[in-house]
């Protein structure tokens, strides 16, 4: 399958960065509402392997807008309300796998997974870093509070759910990317 | 399983405001509310957020899910931590002297023992926080109860959001229910098959592995069903031109009055607070003659 150039925003992506947000936000908020068992302090939050993965396949746009948007109709359906720093910080969750979007092509293979895991991982790090940053300036809270009550309860759980289910979807998709895409 | 959205209809003041005007608008108090430390302006935003949740008409069975994560977040992680720590906060709270209540933790296991020492000074600047938290979170946590969801495209579009990705946004929402129902009967298929997700035992690694054959299909068909669509949208020349929206949006002369009370606001508070280096923390002095 052709690879297209790294930030194009054509039909095809404007469709995948809708249905990767309308999956998140579906996904987070069923995991929520199946009540399903948690470990520890660690939810499993299975959705967050979702924007990675669309930044992985689609490219860094779909992955920040399947991150970002979806975050936002996660909250919305969960009654939460609109949390417009976290929803950037799980666009950036997005975009930065995205930014390998071009060298990966076959998804199966262990090179691909690792980097793809590599740069899933620093999203999940620098965007929960972001988000729990700007509840400096925006709550004024302190550094220890950013880093210790955000950061690390997000970026840990973000980091393990995503980090497993990642290749999974991956190498599924390898199934089906041949049949699909122009 | 059901899609609901938090909005409905209440016939409410908010929802005869443009929701562009809704938008700019609460930016503009955020502005405006991240400048102060002082409770007598936090206390003033707090009444006009306060004035717009009971303009929105919404009941408690509706929010009561929001206020519980909003109070637990702010009061327990930040408010007690501020009140024991003190932190972040100007150098008048760190070095308070009206302490009125002095005590020792020892920390289970390790057997750290903490001093807590609490002042007058750290518990009024925990309350300055609270306040200014909640009136943050308070404005816009009612924007998914009280705009419909339906003009958040045109919206975006109006306020200079490319098309394509106001398009994206508005195909999200109209794509939440056909995802649901496609994950709803992906996890009957899989529960006929003997997949228990009540029941997933094993560590939390392999519990979250357990996850996949709900996982995988769901985004499978979705990203397969996506090139079906690709393809009708380009089908139908999607982007070729600038886009018309089936709904259309008017400023009225209160979207006009509302914007232009939101720049004053916001110009205000940047012209008191560095312009005139006024609402820094502040405390009342008979607030300390308590002791």
């Amino acid at each position: 399958m052709e690879k297209r150039s790294l930030w194009q925003f054509g039909t095809r992506e404007v469709v995948f960065a809708a249905i990767g947000a309308a999956l998140y936000g579906v996904l987070s908020w069923v995991t929520n509402f199946l009540a399903l068992p948690a470990a520890g302090n660690l939810s499993l939050r299975p959705a967050v392997a979702i924007p990675m993965f669309f930044g992985i396949a689609f490219g860094p746009i779909v992955g920040f807008l399947t991150g970002a948007v979806g975050n936002i109709l996660g909250d919305f359906l969960s009654g939460y309300g609109f949390w417009w720093s976290w929803d950037i910080g799980n666009g950036l969750m997005g975009l930065i796998p995205g930014l390998i979007y071009q060298s990966i092509t076959n998804y199966k293979s262990g090179s691909s997974i690792f980097r793809a895991e590599l740069f899933a991982a620093l999203g999940v790090i620098v965007g929960m870093l972001f988000s729990s940053l700007l509840e400096i300036p925006l709550s004024g809270v302190d550094l220890n509070t950013a880093l210790v009550g955000y950061f690390t309860p997000s970026a840990l759980s973000n980091l393990i759910n995503g980090l497993i289910l990642l290749p999974i979807l991956m190498v599924a998709y390898d199934a089906i990317a041949s049949r699909s895409g122009r | 399983m059901l899609v609901a959205w938090r909005y409905r209809i209440r016939n409410s003041v908010l929802e005869k405001i443009d929701p562009r005007t809704r938008w700019l608008v609460s930016f503009l108090i955020l502005i405006a509310i991240t400048q102060f430390w002082d409770i007598r302006f936090l206390l003033f935003f707090f009444v006009l957020v306060i004035f717009q949740y009971v303009l929105s008409r919404l009941t408690w069975r509706e929010t009561f899910r929001a206020w519980l994560f909003i109070l637990f977040f702010i009061v327990f992680i930040v408010g007690i931590n501020t009140l024991i720590s003190g932190r972040a906060g100007p150098t008048a709270v760190l070095q308070g002297t009206h302490t009125f209540w002095t005590g020792s933790v020892t920390l289970p296991l390790v057997n750290w023992t903490i001093t807590i020492n609490l002042t007058l000074e750290k518990l009024f600047f925990a309350m300055t926080q609270i306040v200014r938290m909640l009136s943050m979170a308070i404005l816009f946590f009612i924007i998914p109860f009280t705009i419909d969801p339906r003009t958040y495209g045109i919206s975006f579009s109006g306020l200079g959001m490319p098309d394509r990705f106001a398009f994206s946004m508005d195909l999200a929402f109209r794509f939440v229910p056909t995802l649901t129902r496609d994950f709803s009967v992906t996890l009957d298929a899989q529960r006929a098959r003997g997949f228990e997700i009540e029941k997933l035992d094993g560590g939390i690694f392999a519990q979250i592995r357990k996850l996949a054959p709900l996982l995988v299909p769901v985004t499978m068909n979705a990203i397969l069903s996506g090139e079906d669509i690709t393809n009708a949208m380009d089908l139908r020349c999607f982007g070729l031109r600038k886009r018309t929206w089936a709904q259309a949006l008017t400023y009225r002369w209160w979207d006009k009055a509302l914007i232009a009370f939101g720049i004053v606001v916001a110009v205000a508070s940047l012209v008191i607070r560095w312009g005139f280096g006024i609402g820094q923390f502040w405390m009342p002095d008979w607030f300390l003659n308590l002791i």
